[in-house]
């Protein structure tokens, strides 16, 4: 080889890459590093903006971990965070389940197949704060809702949806699931068109049934799409806020108040913001620990279906 | 009762007729080759034995079964892939293992029978890799193990040496006809590529636009073909035709080829099948045949091709284009004018306006 175009040794070579990339390295560490060792700091204090000194002064109020101690013993912190558990546990199976019977469905053709598919799309473009007025103006006593209850029923029905503990649940829950189910139907639909067809048609020569083929070729071919939409919806899931906080406020009482809106209610109405930043982290750790755990999982599974 | 009977079977798909008019007898355990060009209906044909497609019009029947609305799963028919459609996310083991546990057979009957299977293909020591680790001869040992253990009477292969490389070719068909002997299935083997079916099958059925031109022993096809698309695509490189009229001259009956001056006389049988013919004749024989002799056509060399252990010398062009194969080289060179004279007895003649052959007697 000719001397003048050998490359750099190694160590040149990464000296280069990393004197070229700073300048990102910087931006990065600046917009993800500093926020957290911010909010690291102040949870450890009393802070507030009412406090009169600013935040890089907050040590003047250090209050050894007080906020910790606080959070484990606060009852309305882990009852949001319960409920914000339950939500998860319905709505992202719920989604799923649904969006794996539509992709199914339009996995085949049928008449009206692309029109259905827009609009079968269109809810996930609905700002979710319009989609937090639908809601709320479709679940009032004298809303649509009710309307159709009546005249299935035959008698006037007028259940206060939003007033009652129960329901008000039931209603943010529908709401999320009709906005949501479209993504896990869309990022389904393309794990299931990339199932190769010949291993479909092979189990089928080999006497599978559909049910059997789905079981046995197309699910495991879709684990890693699959882990990927339920990661992707967890995550989002447990942040549950616009749509909820438009239509309930968190109310009655508390009866919807998640994490998120219990969060923004000790942010915007208490000021107390040196808890805000222990309740904050809590929940990071919390949701680090679910995302390594499903990127593991992940790389497993692509592992195994490769 | 494994025999595949074909009854004038069509298939259209839309305005397009994919498959003509189909009638084919394939006999019990008899390897049978569909060849011909891409687009030809072969792989249509086949796909219509293992049910993934219904037939327009026409009957299949396996012995004396007619297959009509019977589906896929249940017509024990045992189908390779062209890309063998592994599945990829199971073991060897559990490949074998998949058409008897779809329908529940018993824990340690799939275990004998994958150990039976395994044992036969030799892929005993294989059986708890990962399927997508395999070379292509395992690949196909695993497709071909995973149908027979279903013991279907009828085994379709798709083209599946179509992804192999040259080299590994001649291998596989060598593991695969040793395969079929093993198992006496009946089999019917799609493809395009003559060698294959040359050297593996019983029959050949040479297929054209939809239509099956000619069925027989694989020297049948080659020696006799039934019409100028068999003459011209059977044999590598494939039969020299030559439009030309018939005369008589005082040493027989003769084919004048215009420029190439006039054939030798045609032999008595074939000479007065060819008197029959109003018209133009194709005057056919097999490049292999050519021999060069001091009487005969006289064509001027234009490209000499020396491939090995054989020289294949292409004379004329346009319409009065010879190729000529010798064993070894011949010392003709280009510019050149060569004298050939293709022997009496391997001459086929061909009608120019139906394109059909000549029969002698």
């Amino acid at each position: 080889m000719d001397a003048r175009t050998k490359p750099a040794t190694r160590d040149e070579g990464a000296r280069l890459g990393f004197r070229l990339t700073l300048p990102a390295q910087i931006l990065v560490l600046f917009i993800s590093a500093f926020p957290l060792l911010m909010q690291l700091y102040i949870s450890v204090t009393d802070w507030s903006p009412l406090s009169g000194v600013g935040w890089w002064n907050a040590w003047e109020m250090w209050n050894s971990f007080a906020n910790y101690t606080d959070l484990a013993a606060d009852t309305r912190f882990w009852s949001a965070l319960q409920r914000t558990a339950i939500v998860m546990l319905v709505c992202v199976p719920a989604e799923f389940l649904l969006g794996l019977a539509l992709a199914t469905l339009f996995a085949d053709d049928f008449p009206g197949k692309r029109i259905f598919y827009s609009i079968l799309l269109m809810p996930m473009m609905v700002v979710p704060a319009v989609a937090g007025y639908m809601f709320f103006m479709l679940f009032q006593s004298g809303g649509p809702v009710n309307d159709i209850l009546s005249s299935l029923t035959g008698s006037p029905v007028t259940i206060a949806w939003l007033s009652d503990p129960t329901l008000a649940l039931i209603a943010v829950m529908v709401a999320d699931i009709w906005q949501w189910t479209p993504l896990m139907f869309l990022i389904l639909l393309a794990g299931l068109v990339g199932v190769p067809e010949d291993q479909i048609k092979a189990a089928t020569l080999l006497g599978a049934n559909p049910w059997q083929r789905f079981v046995t070729i197309v699910l495991p071919k879709m684990k890693t799409i699959i882990i990927i939409a339920l990661a992707i919806r967890v995550i989002e899931n447990f942040k549950i806020f616009d749509t909820l906080y438009i239509m309930t406020g968190g109310g009655p009482g508390v009866a919807t108040e998640t994490i998120s809106v219990y969060i923004y209610k000790v942010t915007t109405q208490d000021l107390i913001w040196g808890y805000v930043a222990a309740i904050a982290l809590a929940i990071l750790i919390v949701l680090s620990i679910v995302a390594v755990f499903a990127m593991k999982r992940m790389a497993r599974a692509r592992e195994v279906a490769a | 009762m494994s025999a595949i009977h074909l009854q004038n079977l069509t298939k259209s798909f839309g305005d397009f007729a994919a498959l003509k008019t189909m009638d084919l007898e394939i006999a019990d355990g008899e390897f049978m080759a569909l060849l011909g060009p891409s687009g030809c209906g072969k792989s249509t044909t086949m796909n219509m034995i293992a049910g993934m497609e219904e037939p327009t019009s026409g009957k299949i029947l396996f012995g004396e079964r007619n297959m009509a609305g019977v589906p896929m799963g249940r017509r024990g028919v045992g189908f390779v892939f062209q890309n063998y459609a592994i599945f990829t996310h199971m073991s060897v083991r559990q490949n074998l293992a998949y058409g008897p546990r779809m329908r529940g057979a018993a824990k340690a009957e799939i275990d004998r029978r994958v150990g039976a299977i395994a044992e036969m293909l030799q892929l005993s020591p294989l059986l708890d890799r990962k399927a997508d680790r395999l070379s292509v001869n395992i690949l196909q040992r695993v497709a071909i193990g995973r149908s027979a253990i279903m013991e279907p009477a009828i085994f379709l292969l798709d083209e599946p040496l179509s992804n192999v490389d040259a080299a590994f070719r001649a291998v596989m068909r060598t593991e695969l006809k040793q395969l079929q002997r093993q198992f006496r299935q009946t089999m019917v083997y799609v493809t395009h590529d003559q060698l294959e079916a040359m050297t593996m099958a019983d029959r050949i059925a040479v297929m054209d636009h939809g239509v099956l031109q000619q069925v027989g022993t694989p020297l049948e096809v080659y020696n006799n073909p039934a019409n100028v698309f068999v003459a011209r695509f059977i044999g590598a490189p494939g039969m020299n035709l030559l439009k030309g009229r018939p005369s008589e001259s005082d040493r027989g009956l003769v084919v004048d080829l215009g420029p190439l001056g006039v054939t030798p006389p045609l032999p008595g049988e074939l000479a007065s099948a060819v008197r029959a013919v109003r018209g133009d004749v194709l005057y056919g024989f097999r490049p292999e045949q050519v021999a060069l002799a001091k009487r005969g056509l006289a064509v001027p060399v234009s490209f000499v091709e020396r491939i090995g252990a054989r020289t294949i010398v292409h004379l004329g062009d346009g319409e009065s284009a010879v190729k000529a194969v010798f064993e070894n080289d011949v010392g003709l060179s280009v510019g050149q004018t060569a004298i050939v004279a293709p022997p009496a007895s391997s001459v086929r003649v061909f009608d120019a306006a139906s394109g059909h052959a000549v029969k002698a007697g």
